[in-house]
């Protein structure tokens, strides 16, 4: 590939700080939308950028978490803070749950790559389990709304649609979100509780197949579906970004934890930071094996 | 008052005690936008290793009970490619510039510092002898012999100050540190990831995929303090402080017990600016002391035997702002 090795994205515009939990709302099961100040951050943040996040004065858990930018919030036209929706899964997320207002935290960011605009007519966002959070930004981007400081000439979608797979309905969160900035949502779920009963990659193809404007895939959830999205992306020609959700220990590139199997395209991989040569890739640079 | 933060580690000199230990700075370039490079008292990049190497297999990192453990297995480039990528952006940062190495074998290492001490622009080298992460490189760290004479082997071949960086998975610590100094190290880094793991019990599985790591973290201080002031009373060159530290306080606990200067590892990761902190409080809590130099603080530990720490001549003691003088090691 041209631009091997991928371009490498220092955290040199991050800001890191301490801040306050301003509200921290159950939007579905486990999982809540948490919103905190931090205007330098909210200023630069680009959809698919992720910040670390880690609770105040504990050691335990010592590590950030990195969490995907759901939003920026506006004070007065200007950016302010930054929402984050989370499914509490584990230590630091199950804490942050019940984290209240006035609660401190600790972030920098922000980080990484974040999508780039694809310029196509159709955006198809796909996204399983809480891998839509990057989604909201990212298609209120397509649509007209600008991110960070520079335009970077996202906006020429006439149509964005979220292709959202979750377990059970009780888990899809943000929905509504979503429908009211005029992305289109289908929904899949695998007990059929809500939308199609069965896989979210089982959407993509009535949607892109055929004649329709020329479409653009970016996705974001577990491996596997990462896997079959790039498969079917590269089956139909369209192409397709995927997000990663490598764990990671530092966020900034320094600790060589959050690698992946990067294709080289000489037939062969490396392992390569996925906080800052992505975490968004192009899917075909992805070894999933 | 004006504190003196200057050190002397044998014949390294820096402007001030706060470095950062390698493989938790990655090559400094990823912390330009969030730390003043500049400022820190040295910054120790990743090992490089003579030839690439890919590193182990994921996942690579794991949280445990205030620290983490990791098998990163030393993923870097190799040493040509650090020479010609990552090197020159160093050098030109006006800090001192430590650069750590290791070896699978004592030509390995005597290679790597022979090349090294060609290049301008190097303060010092540091042997990373200590790497719980792959097999070969760690004999060094637990074998008295092995480690003077790869010690000795690399300050035969260049001029440069040389660093031992020293495992404390062995059963005596000071032996390892006197086998260093008896080899010609300046000073001694102590301390290197302590060997542990971790357990998913629901799946049978290891949570790292190489099973063993090294445990890093405000976890593993009470054992580097444990390692330094050990070392201290045991050898007369001086000891950087490695292992858990996060606050001015970590920090001044090293120097007390014994420690000429510290490294700062893992908390870069959870604090970027953690450095910067250490360094404009640093100042306050020497004085805090009644010193009013780093030297003035470093081994004055107050035991029920003494003084503690560098085991400094009976009439240093109460007296904190006189530093403290070492026996200077003699180089054959
Ligand atoms: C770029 C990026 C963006 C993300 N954005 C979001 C987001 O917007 N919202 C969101 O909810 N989540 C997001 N995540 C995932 C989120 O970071 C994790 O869910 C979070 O770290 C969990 O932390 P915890 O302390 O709650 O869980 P932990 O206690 O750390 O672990 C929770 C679960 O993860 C598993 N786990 C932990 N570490 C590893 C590992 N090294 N390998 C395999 N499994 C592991 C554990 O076994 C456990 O089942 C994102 C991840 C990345 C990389
Ligand atoms: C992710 C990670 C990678 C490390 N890589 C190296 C390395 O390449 N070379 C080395 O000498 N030490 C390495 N270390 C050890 C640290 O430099 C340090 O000695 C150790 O982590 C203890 O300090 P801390 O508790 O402040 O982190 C690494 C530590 C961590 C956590
Ligand atoms: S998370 Fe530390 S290098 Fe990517």
């Amino acid at each position: 590939m041209s631009d091997w090795p991928t371009a490498t994205i220092y955290p040199d515009h991050a800001w890191c700080g301490p801040t306050e939990v301003v509200e921290n709302v159950a939007i579905a099961r486990d999982t809540y939308r948490v919103r905190f100040g931090c205007p330098q951050l909210a200023a630069e943040i680009l959809p698919g950028q992720f910040l670390m996040l880690r609770l105040a004065g504990t050691d335990d858990p010592l590590l950030g978490r990195p969490l995907a930018m759901y939003d920026v919030v506006l004070d007065g036209g200007r950016p302010w803070g930054v929402d984050v929706v989370y499914l509490a899964v584990g230590k630091l997320t199950r804490r942050l749950a019940a984290c209240r207002a006035g609660d401190r935290l600790e972030v920098w960011g922000p980080l990484g790559n974040g999508f780039r605009p694809t310029g196509a007519e159709h955006l198809v966002m796909i996204g399983g389990g809480i891998g839509q959070t990057p989604f909201y930004a990212l298609g209120q981007e397509a649509l007209g709304r600008s991110y960070g400081r520079t335009d970077r000439g996202g906006r020429a979608a006439r149509r964005v649609t979220l292709c959202y797979g979750a377990r059970t309905a009780a888990l899809l969160a943000g929905i509504d979100d979503f429908r009211s900035a005029g992305i289109e949502v289908q929904v899949a779920t695998d007990d059929g509780s809500a939308g199609h009963h069965g896989l979210v990659s089982d959407l993509i193809e009535p949607l892109v197949g055929g004649s329709g404007p020329a479409a653009s895939l970016v996705c974001c959830g577990p491996e596997p579906m990462l896997k079959t999205v790039s498969r079917i992306a590269q089956r139909l020609g369209v192409p397709c970004q995927v997000s990663l959700e490598t764990p990671m220990a530092c966020g900034m590139g320094i600790c060589f934890s959050c690698v992946t199997k990067v294709r080289d395209g000489r037939g062969g991989w490396d392992y390569r930071r996925t906080c800052v040569e992505g975490p968004v890739f192009d899917a075909e640079k992805i070894d999933f094996d | 008052m004006d504190v003196d933060l200057r050190v002397q580690l044998g014949r390294l000199a820096l402007c001030n005690p706060v470095m950062v230990a390698s493989g938790t700075f990655g090559y400094a370039r990823e912390m330009a936008g969030l730390v003043d490079l500049g400022r820190l008292g040295a910054i120790v990049p990743k090992t490089i290793t003579r030839d690439p190497r890919m590193g182990n297999r994921p996942p690579r990192t794991v949280e445990t009970a205030a620290g983490m453990l990791n098998s990163i297995g030393l993923d870097n480039d190799g040493l040509e490619t650090f020479l010609q990528k990552q090197f020159p952006y160093l050098a030109g940062l006006g800090c001192a510039i430590v650069v750590s190495v290791a070896g699978r074998s004592h030509d390995d290492f005597v290679y790597l510092v022979e090349r090294l001490g060609g290049v301008p622009g190097i303060a010092a080298l540091e042997l990373n002898i200590s790497c719980p992460n792959v097999s070969g490189g760690v004999d060094f760290g637990t074998d008295p012999a092995m480690c003077e004479r790869v010690v000795r082997g690399a300050r035969g071949v260049c001029d440069l100050p040389i660093l031992a960086k020293l495992t404390p998975n062995v059963t005596s610590v000071t032996a390892i540190a006197q086998a260093a100094a008896g080899g010609g190290a300046d000073a001694v880094s102590l301390i290197n990831t302590c060997l542990g793991m971790a357990v998913d019990w629901r799946r049978r599985r290891p949570r790292l995929g190489n099973v063993l790591g090294g445990l890093s973290g405000p976890a593993i201080k009470p054992i580097a303090l444990r390692a330094v002031y050990q070392v201290a009373r045991a050898v007369d060159i001086p000891i950087i402080g490695v292992g858990g530290i996060a606050s001015v306080d970590d920090c001044m606990e090293f120097l007390v017990a014994g420690a000429s200067a510290v490294q700062v590892g893992t908390a870069n990761f959870y604090r970027p600016a953690v450095t910067m902190e250490i360094l404009d409080a640093l100042p306050g809590a020497i004085a805090e002391l009644g010193a009013s130099s780093v030297a003035g603080v470093v081994g004055t530990l107050e035991t029920a035997n003494g003084t503690g720490g560098g085991c400094p001549p009976p009439a240093a003691q109460g007296k904190m702002d006189q530093p403290i003088t070492r026996k200077s090691f003699r180089y054959t």
